[in-house]
């Protein structure tokens, strides 16, 4: 265990270098920080003076066998990495570089918005990269807000488990932590104006995660565990192209407002919309089964945020699917939030800030 | 002052959502989801009110509640339970108007809390009113001789008060965080009717439980302001909420005009009443109506609370706020109003039966005069206006309207309420029709001329029903369910099951020509008799000219509406292919599955037939469309409803259709139709003993559907087949102005 640590601490303390995959040091200035911990990014968000500083490393390892040279290369070149049985742990941003290089893909600790089962290393891999994130406490007990998924609401995984073991990670390093859920923190970032009252959707690789607020009050959250991996890997499927490719096009150039020209973007688009339909489904049989939904005498906002929300026009078949699905709530807008990838980790940092007072 | 109010639920979500709901209407409170500590907290601070939710509490029956109630009878307990729970905490003892049941409904919470709090917390208002009423002295209105004459005596007095109002003060600031917010007057939604528009956007019905409409402020003339300003509230402008010289001046005003003028509180304290508190009137109340007006003069300008007042007050007729009373009295909106009218209006919420000009004209009349007078005396109108107004006679109670197309009304209505439930009477819908008025009246005068001739040839009592559907794109565009809807809402065009004869019959031909058929393929109109497959029943069907024709086409075998020729086409291709053809077309209703439904003993509604003719003109198939589209009182869209028809009938089918519908016309039962002097195609029906009379074509627009019948199933009458009754009905709708 001893071992391992230092090793982590060694791959994570080492210093300055012009590798572009590697985040700049992060100075510590100390206060609350907010940690997003996804399927495919950890996001860390700090105040720095009015501004929110963000920070993030792909939440994913790619193993080598251990050699002299290959460690000496990797320290040269400041690849972030740790040794363990015999191989050595490439972790966070440079994951990808390497996979790429002996084209295959990345592991990842995480999945389905969970802590990996099929990963012996997850734990060690998730924490190696947490600390290049955050840096040990300026002072003992200062606060970080983390996001965990609700739990999923179509099977019997509760989310006890991975939350409990990342608050102790946390708390080993000497902080203190508390959880957000994932859809909150979407809320918290985006609906201050709106009383924090509305509906906050984060959609990610491994899940989306819903969340409906009154006043601030979560009346319920939940997970469905379907997300952009899940589009990647049934459009793979169903064009027999891999789905790392599929992810790349999917990322760069998917327009669903425009009629699809191939066959990858009309199974894009079909996926798409499978997707958003199962999350408009599952908000209808949730809020029509919640006995705490109060009767709103306003229509509320809904806030997309997550990668998996960003291709042009998810907003536009959201709000139209939305529209068609009736629902007992009313609605004024479906928006973007503002910076989507980051939503999550600033509002566990708003609900750190918050706490702190 | 400073005790919170207590909520309790074992159940996070909720007990923080109640907590929440509660602060954010300034209040303060703390949760307790153990009833332990709340037992304990009650006894330590006595609480002014308590909110228990006995969602998921299962102790004990409730006893915890029933044992507050007795020993803490100043604490007020508000209570969410089941419905059915209800009754039993009410027989032991909790107010009635303190029970709630789900979902929780802040705006319910907040205002019943704000009136419990107002009652319990007297010795504060006090204090604050005192108050307030020192501060309007110092700012209040410059110009009243009265005022200038008793301020001058009583600044005196409040020079030496000074050290007290100085003390007073730091109290009350010291006070004014746990003051509740007037934050309510903006939550504050009303009940808002839905309404229904025709395709031109007339407005077609009205969808209410009270009538209530809002109207933003800045959308109130100027004119009906200032009406209600020299009415109620003269000095409006100028105060504070409230005007301590007003009951005086108010007073001598009343003895020099001999009559009630002016009552004694502003506009912003009659607000305070109507929205805070139940009827009351006791000095202690008027204190608390005051406390409560400078708070919202506080936060209001004083246009949004004449706005708010207007939108809030009782005009007599069940009509509340000024939209509702403006429709109710004059037929305008309230941006129509003349002046006339405003100070009629204006006259009003004082005692809006007394001055009903429906009850009451002269005495209306007399106060409407007197509110004029007041604004020409405010120099809101000169004396030229005035005297022409003075003249106008008061508005005469104008029957209810009846609405255009009660039919179609009420069978949106229906559809309405199986997707909107309650919130269609209170959300304040706005529902777009499909409804085309002038197609609506002239089926209206269609089916009454129908029906008074059938009259006039010795047949009284007979019904009819029509429905218009646009071809393109499915949506019904006149709807005529029966020849009184006063006398009876039975709609015979969309809830009549009724035999339907021959106009069954397209659909057999329909499927022939499927199978390869065309419209010259022959067929034997000959004397068969059929037996069931177990040979019990036997059955010759017959021509209605009693003879059979040999061999004919099928154009002449539909054309001339022959049943031996149809029901052996029918015999040769299959009845279950006819009745799947049926289904694909979107007939629903049951279809007895042998031959004598070919032509047609099996029951249907008039909607779905001639759905099922829109079929026949161009191939798609549609479902029923009522309208296009819906939006809620902000003017968001709900919901497009986009025409989704359906290929149902390929291109060459349909043209075949055509061509023997049409020969209907020109060579068949249906000749009068000619006299149209344009294409147009069809088909009649008539059943046993001319019970059933129908007609159903179309042209290049419209496919229009007219029924002809008895409500008791009996003969509507001697030779009253489909091209008698049926087709002059629709000969008269289908003809051009
Ligand atoms: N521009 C883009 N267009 C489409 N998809 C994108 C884009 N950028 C990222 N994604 C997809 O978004 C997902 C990652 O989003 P995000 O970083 O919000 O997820 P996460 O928080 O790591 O995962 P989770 O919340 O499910 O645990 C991936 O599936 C990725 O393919
Ligand atoms: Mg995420």
């Amino acid at each position: 265990m001893s071992d391992k640590n230092e090793d982590a601490k060694a791959a994570a303390n080492q210093k300055g270098g012009n590798n572009p995959e590697r985040p700049k040091e992060i100075e510590n200035f100390g206060g609350p920080i907010g940690l997003d911990i996804g399927t495919t990014n950890i996001v860390s968000a700090r105040a720095r003076g009015a501004n929110i500083q963000i920070t993030k490393q792909l939440n994913a390892f790619f193993t080598v066998p251990a050699s002299k040279i290959t460690g000496m290369t990797l320290l040269k070149n400041d690849v972030l990495y740790f040794s363990q049985n015999g191989s050595f742990y490439i972790i966070g941003n440079a994951a990808d570089t390497f996979a790429n290089t002996f084209n295959t893909d990345t592991r990842r600790p995480v999945e389905s918005g969970l802590l990996s089962a099929k990963e012996d290393e997850a734990l060690n891999v998730i924490q190696s990269i947490i600390k290049t994130l955050v840096p040990p406490p300026k002072n003992q007990g200062e606060l970080v807000c983390y996001s965990i998924p609700g739990d999923p609401i179509d099977t019997k995984i509760s989310v006890l488990h991975h939350d409990t073991i990342l608050k102790r990670t946390l708390q080993d390093m000497g902080y203190t932590a508390i959880a957000i859920n994932e859809g909150f923190a979407v809320i918290m970032s985006e609906l201050a104006d709106e009383s924090y009252t509305g509906i906050g959707i984060s959609m990610g690789g491994g899940m989306c995660n819903v969340c409906f607020s009154y006043l601030s009050v979560p009346v319920f959250s939940y997970s469905i565990q379907k997300g952009g991996d899940y589009v990647d890997t049934m459009v793979g499927a169903a064009v027999g192209e891999s789905a790392t490719r599929i992810k790349l096009i999917k990322e760069k150039e998917l327009n669903l407002l425009k009629e699809p020209k191939n066959k990858v973007e009309t199974s894009l688009s079909i996926y798409y919309e499978d997707l958003l339909e199962s999350l408009i489904l599952s908000i209808q049989r949730v809020i029509t089964t919640s006995e705490s939904v109060p009767r709103l005498s306003k229509p509320i906002s809904v806030v997309l945020s997550g990668g998996t929300a960003m291709p042009a026009g998810v907003r536009e078949k959201f709000e139209k699917l939305l529209k068609a699905n009736r629902l007992p709530l009313q609605f004024s807008s479906v928006r973007m939030a503002e910076d989507p990838l980051n939503t999550t980790a600033k509002g566990a940092l708003q609900l750190a800030i918050a706490e702190e007072k | 002052m400073a005790v919170p109010i207590l909520v309790f639920s074992v159940d996070k979500t909720r007990g923080s959502l109640l907590l929440k709901i509660i602060e954010n209407s300034g209040f303060k409170a703390k949760l307790f989801d153990n009833s332990l500590e709340l037992e304990y907290a009650v006894r330590r601070r006595r609480p002014p009110i308590i909110v228990f939710d006995t969602k998921h509490y299962q102790s004990r029956q409730f006893k915890i509640i029933s044992a507050f109630h007795s020993r803490f009878q100043d604490a007020e307990l508000i209570l969410f339970a089941d419905p059915a729970e209800i009754p039993s905490f009410i027989a032991a003892g909790i107010k009635k108007e303190c029970c709630f049941s789900d979902p929780i409904n802040p705006d319910e919470v907040t205002l019943k809390i704000r009136e419990i709090y107002f009652i319990k917390n007297r010795a504060f208002l006090k204090i604050k009113t005192y108050f307030l009423l020192l501060c309007s002295l110092f700012e209040g209105t410059r110009d009243n001789p009265y005022i200038v004459f008793t301020k001058k005596i009583i600044m005196a007095i409040a020079m030496a008060l000074a050290v007290v109002v100085g003390i007073a003060g730091g109290f009350i600031f010291y006070n004014m965080s746990d003051l509740p917010k007037v934050q309510l007057l903006e939550s504050y939604v009303p009940f808002e009717s839905s309404f229904l528009y025709a395709s031109d956007g007339v407005e077609l019905a009205e969808f209410y439980l009270e009538r209530r409409k809002f109207v933003p402020f800045y959308k109130i003339p100027k004119h009906v302001k200032n009406a209600f300003i020299a009415v109620e509230d003269a000095h409006f402008y100028e105060h504070h909420g409230i005007d301590f010289f007003r009951t005086i001046a108010a007073f001598i005003n009343n003895i020099r005009a001999g009559g009630a003028v002016q009552g004694g509180s502003t506009i912003t304290q009659q607000l305070a009443k109507m929205l805070f508190l139940t009827p009351e009137k006791s000095l202690s109340r008027k204190i608390k109506e005051a406390a409560i007006s400078m708070q919202i003069e506080g936060r209001y300008k004083k246009d949004e609370i004449l706005g708010f007042y207007l939108n809030q007050a009782y005009f007599g007729a069940r009509a509340y706020g000024i939209e509702a009373a403006s429709q109710t009295y004059f037929g305008k909106r309230t941006e129509e109003l003349n002046v006339t009218d405003a100070a009629m209006l204006a006259a009003l919420p004082k005692a809006p039966t007394d001055y009903s000009p429906f009850k009451n004209p002269q005495k209306a009349f007399a106060r409407r005069n007197l509110a004029l007078k007041s604004m020409l005396d405010r120099g809101f109108i000169d004396a030229e206006v005035y005297a022409a107004s003075a003249k106008e006679p008061v508005p005469e109670y104008i029957s209810r309207k009846k609405y255009a197309a009660p039919y179609f009304v009420e069978y949106i209505r229906n559809v309405m309420e199986q997707k909107f439930g309650d919130r269609l009477y209170t959300a304040g819908l706005r529902i777009y029709t499909t409804l085309d008025l002038t197609l609506q009246k002239k089926a209206e005068r269609a089916v009454a001329n129908g029906a008074a001739a059938l009259a006039r040839a010795g047949m009284p009592g007979v019904e009819a029903a029509l429905i218009a559907i646009d071809l393109n794109t499915g949506a019904i565009r006149a709807m005529v369910g029966g020849t009184n809807f006063q006398k009876s809402q039975f709609n015979r065009a969309t809830q009549a099951m009724r035999q339907t004869g021959s106009v069954f019959k397209p659909i057999v031909y329909l499927t022939a020509f499927k199978n390869g058929y065309s419209a010259d393929s022959t067929v034997d109109d000959t004397e068969v008799t059929y037996s069931s497959k177990d040979g019990g029943q036997q059955w010759t069907p017959h021509n209605y000219s009693r003879r059979f024709y040999g061999r004919v086409t099928l154009r002449t075998a539909l054309s001339h509406s022959l049943n031996a020729a149809t029901v052996a086409l029918a015999n040769a291709i299959g009845m279950d292919k006819v009745i799947a053809t049926a289904r694909s077309i979107g007939v629903t209703s049951n279809i007895y599955p042998h031959l004598p439904a070919a032509i047609g003993v099996s029951e249907m509604t008039l909607i779905e037939l001639t759905y099922a003719y829109t079929t026949f003109a161009n191939g798609r198939r549609f479902d029923p469309m009522v309208y296009e589209k819906i939006t809620d009182r902000y003017n968001i869209k709900v919901e497009d409803n986009a025409p989704k028809g359906v290929q149902a009938i390929d291109p060459a089918n349909v043209a075949k259709m055509r061509d023997v519908l049409n020969a209907v016309v020109t060579e068949g039962t249906s000749i009068a139709a000619q006299s149209l002097n344009r294409p147009v195609y069809g088909k009649t029906g008539t059943t046993d003993e001319y019970k059933d009379a129908w007609f159903i074509g179309f042209d290049d627009r419209l496919a229009v559907g007219v029924w002809v019948g008895r409500d008791n199933n009996r003969p509507i009458g001697d030779d009253m087949s489909g091209s008698h009754a049926a087709l002059p009905i629709w000969i008269n709708f289908m003809k051009e102005d």
